[in-house]
């Protein structure tokens, strides 16, 4: 069940450039792939493209091809990709539906509108909320919790579809340091489970711990595409605009600073 | 396409027709009230006749548009996701100002068809006309106190008629900027402008004078409340009035004319069908700071009809201008591409330059 | 619509669906469907208007709305809520009505040029007496549902999920905008905006609250709308609704009931019939 992208290119509507251009990109299963780049490079752009809300929900014109499992997708209406691929947004609020008074209604509302039988509906809400550990939070009013626990509240709704594919955009980046560290350890239980993920993230630390391939964009195309280690420790990230996973940069600051490479290696750990 | 708007207008006119003849003529009733100069029974028999074409010919063209072909994608096409998605923030809005103005701040404006207008404007008549109509009945059943408003679900009719009118203009493209025009448009522009607010203006004039006697504008023991409250009217009057023509002669904006015009007819047509509501079902009064005005009608000596259309045709006119300049503004506020994502985006932006589209196989969503 | 079979199989609280989601009301009158309650609240508004008077309009409260918000056990918050919505509009039309009544001439009070009459003391009272019936049985009816048993029983009867939505989206964007004002309040305040002092001053302090509160919910207006079709929006047609509130044909019948009675009212009244 794999997501490929080939040769993809998109325009938002009414913009003079491309945001994205020669994007060949496969996400195949049980795979974490991070995806990392300076603001502006096409990160969100990549999100909504591969998720399939641009087109059609945002406008603008694309190219290439999209396949799920080897079909083109490009016919599909939004509803039927949704049940496929999820994607999810940085801002924990304004994911919610705002017609659910407790949790366990905000995460049933996808299965509800796709028309489910029920008994399905019900279980798949239990099943998403179990994944993510906050079955507790059932019955609590959703607008009340925290930036972090809506966040989990938001990505439960979208594992409730039971899609192939996660597609989330920075979602750590309106949290706090407690609710990072709530959403990190979420995605890291989701990709030791097999999921299939697209995590596009400024905090490459969060990438080395669940990635385990990284993508890198620039200006619009992909620049760097393989495994998660490499990657982030090539030396020509922070020209991209992209800073190195904490754990990367202590390496070279302590060799930098005469220390020796075996002695970092016991600490590593 | 064609046949269904000719089917719709003759139906809507035959209607009309119909009506007067059924109410006996327009009936001359006796003289004119002489305090509000209104035609009490003929703007009843009026509101009704148009309110029943309206509806008569809005039914013919969607019959006809679904037996030509199968849907009703006129309606549809208006309730987008976007659409709503905006709905409820834009029902939140007609009830929080329209409450907040009402009990607050006393003035004789409502306020309370923001949400209504900007739909409209934004994402057509019908859907402008959900909004209003929900937000009436929202607001007096279902939002709690102290929100809650009992009185606005018999005046739901007029909200939904007043997102018609606003999607209307919205459709034709009224609202659109034009910028830098030249002066000589702008002049005429200016003067309408200026013709409508002075017409208002002496209206008003004419209804504080005649309860207040001649020219007594400042305040004494037994006319305060009046004048103060009348000051604080005229003072939002102002301010809109000079954002209007800063709009004409900064921005060389020729819309502004547009929004001053719109304003005026729908708040009139707002008057026409709310004042037999408000007579009928509330003795005129709603419990608003416009009740003021209604109760010196009465003490000049009209009836409770005459009074709330009175009262209506001073109020509604400058409320529903200020509400018109307010939405303009945060249109403009508002990202080009935020705008053009809905159903009518495109016709409330100036023309650009088209984007010429790159050789190869760019294409756009294809559902 | 259906008969008691289809809705009693969804009404059914099972063991699957959590017993927090659509929970029943504590009396019985709450747990009578919201159609019903809605009908009553409405039947009630409209004929205490179409009555007139004050006798009319006092038996329609003690029947209609005293009787059930005592069964309901609300009577209290149902006096408080319902005086505090209708004391503006009634100081309001009581005021006009006792003063201004045009050809009223048993004259009571003089107050300089304005003068209170009997006539006008009769109508005040029968105005007053319509707005209690009309903010009791409203309130009666609020106290006593919530705005998603109502929206959740018209979708289950065949009203639109989207209308559905913007009902019930409606109903929490309410306080979520008031509480949003609120933040921005706080700080203009802390950026000198002055909100206190004359109405002049608190006119013009609304302008900056008001501008970003617009404009802030109107620039989420795509985020939502995003999330919302990646959650299976758009889909055409029905969705699946977790529970619904009961019916019961008796109540069906006593709808119906409530709402034939008041055309006869109004077709008595009309043709002049009964005063």
């Amino acid at each position: 069940m794999s997501l490929e992208l080939a040769g993809v290119g998109y325009r938002y509507a009414g913009a003079g450039q491309p945001s994205l251009l020669d994007i060949d990109l496969e996400l195949p299963e049980a795979t974490v792939v991070g995806l990392a780049g300076a603001s502006e490079s096409g990160k969100t752009t990549l999100c909504l493209v591969a998720s399939g809300l641009a087109p059609r929900t945002v406008g603008g014109r694309i190219r290439g091809t999209i396949r799920l499992d080897g079909e083109d997708v490009d016919a599909w209406p939004m509803h039927r990709l949704a049940e496929r691929i999820g994607i999810g947004f940085q801002n924990p609020a304004t994911q919610l539906s705002q017609v659910a008074d407790t949790v366990f209604e905000e995460v049933a509302f996808g299965p509800m509108n796709v028309g489910l039988p029920r008994d399905e509906v019900i279980q798949r809400t239990w099943d998403a909320l179990d994944a993510l550990r906050i079955a507790d939070l059932a019955e609590r009013d959703p607008r009340r919790l925290s930036g972090g626990q809506q966040q989990l509240v938001a990505t439960a709704g979208l594992l409730a579809m039971r899609p192939t594919h996660l597609v989330l955009d920075e979602p750590t980046a309106q949290l706090d340091p407690a609710g990072t560290r709530l959403v990190a350890d979420a995605i890291a239980r989701l990709a030791a489970a097999g999921a299939s993920i697209l995590v596009a993230e400024q905090k490459t630390d969060l990438l080395a711990e669940v990635a385990s391939r990284v993508v890198v964009l620039d200006a619009g195309r992909i620049v760097r595409d393989g495994p998660a280690d490499e990657v982030l420790a090539d030396p020509a990230l922070p020209e991209l605009g992209v800073a190195p996973p904490s754990a990367v940069r202590l390496r070279r600051a302590a060799s930098a600073a005469g220390i020796d490479e075996a002695v970092l290696g016991t600490l590593d750990g | 396409m064609l046949v269904r708007w000719i089917a719709a207008v003759v139906g809507f006119v035959v209607v009309v027709a119909v009506g007067i003849v059924m109410a006996g003529g327009i009936p001359q009733s006796g003289e004119a009230d002489p305090v509000t100069f209104a035609f009490q029974a003929v703007a009843d028999v009026l509101a009704l006749v148009l309110g029943v074409a309206l509806l008569v010919g809005i039914v013919i063209y969607l019959v006809l548009e679904r037996i030509q072909t199968g849907t009703n994608a006129s309606v549809t096409s208006q309730f987008t996701t976007r659409t709503l998605i905006l709905m409820p923030i834009a029902i939140a809005l007609n009830i929080i100002l329209g409450q907040t103005v009402a009990a607050a701040l006393k003035v004789p404006i409502y306020l309370d068809s923001i949400g209504t207008i900007l739909v409209g404007v934004l994402a057509g008549p019908l859907a402008g006309a959900a909004t209003g109509f929900l937000a009436n009945v929202l607001w007096a059943y279902v939002i709690p106190p102290p929100f809650q408003y009992p009185p606005a679900a018999a005046f739901a009719i007029v909200a939904a008629v007043i997102g018609l009118l606003a999607g209307t203009a919205g459709g034709l493209g009224l609202l659109r900027p034009r910028v830098g025009r030249p002066t000589g448009q702008l002049v005429i522009g200016g003067a309408i402008t200026a013709l409508v607010i002075g017409v208002l203006a002496y209206v008003g004039y004419l209804g504080y004078t005649a309860i207040l006697g001649p020219t007594n504008l400042t305040p004494s023991s037994d006319n305060a409340i009046f004048v103060v409250l009348g000051w604080i009217a005229l003072a939002l009057v102002v301010v809109t009035v000079v954002g209007l023509f800063a709009l004409l002669v900064l921005r060389r904006d020729l819309t502004s004319t547009y929004v001053v015009v719109t304003g005026m007819v729908t708040g009139i047509v707002a008057a026409l069908i709310s004042a037999p509501i408000a007579a009928g079902v509330f003795g005129g009064v709603t419990g608003a700071g416009t009740d003021f005005l209604v109760a010196a009608f009465r003490q000049g000596g009209a009836d409770i009809g005459a009074a709330t259309l009175g009262q209506g045709l001073i109020s509604d006119p400058i409320d529903k201008i200020t509400t018109f300049f307010v939405v303009y503004l945060v249109i403009s506020a508002m990202a080009r591409r935020t705008t053009a994502r809905f159903p009518q985006g495109e016709r409330l932006l100036d023309q650009e330059a088209a984007v010429t589209d790159e050789p190869g196989e760019w294409r756009g969503a294809t559902t | 619509m259906a008969g008691s079979d289809h809705l009693s199989e969804l009404h059914v609280t099972g063991r699957d669906v959590p017993a927090f989601v659509g929970r029943p009301g504590p009396s019985a009158f709450h747990r009578l469907n919201p159609l019903t309650k809605a009908t009553l609240a409405t039947v009630t508004a409209v004929a205490a208007v179409v009555l007139g008077g004050l006798i009319g309009p006092a038996i329609l409260v003690a029947v209609a709305v005293i009787g059930p918000a005592i069964a309901a056990g609300v009577l209290g918050r149902l006096v408080r809520t319902a005086l505090l919505l209708s004391l503006p509009i009634a100081i309001s039309a009581f005021l006009v009505n006792l003063f201004f009544l045009p050809g009223a001439e048993t004259v009571l009070l003089r107050i300089g040029p304005i003068t209170a009459t009997a006539e006008g003391l009769a109508f005040a009272l029968e105005i007053l007496a319509r707005i209690v019936a009309i903010s009791g049985a409203v309130t009666l009816f609020y106290l006593t549902t919530r705005p998603s048993d109502l929206v959740v029983d018209l979708e289950r009867r065949g009203v639109s999920p989207r209308v559905a939505f913007v009902a019930s989206a409606s109903v929490q964007t309410v306080p979520a905008m008031v509480e949003r004002a609120g933040q921005i309040t706080a700080a203009q305040r802390a950026r000198g905006l002055d909100t206190e002092g004359s109405v002049w001053r608190r006119v013009r302090g609304i302008l900056p609250i008001v501008g970003p509160v617009i404009l802030g919910s109107i620039a989420e207006v795509e985020e939502r709308t995003m999330a919302l079709e990646a959650r299976g929006f758009t889909r055409p047609g029905r969705r699946t609704l977790l529970w619904a509130p009961s019916d019961s044909t008796a109540q069906g019948l006593m709808r119906r009931g409530l709402l034939l009675g008041l055309l006869a009212l109004i077709v008595l009244r009309i043709t002049g019939v009964w005063p």
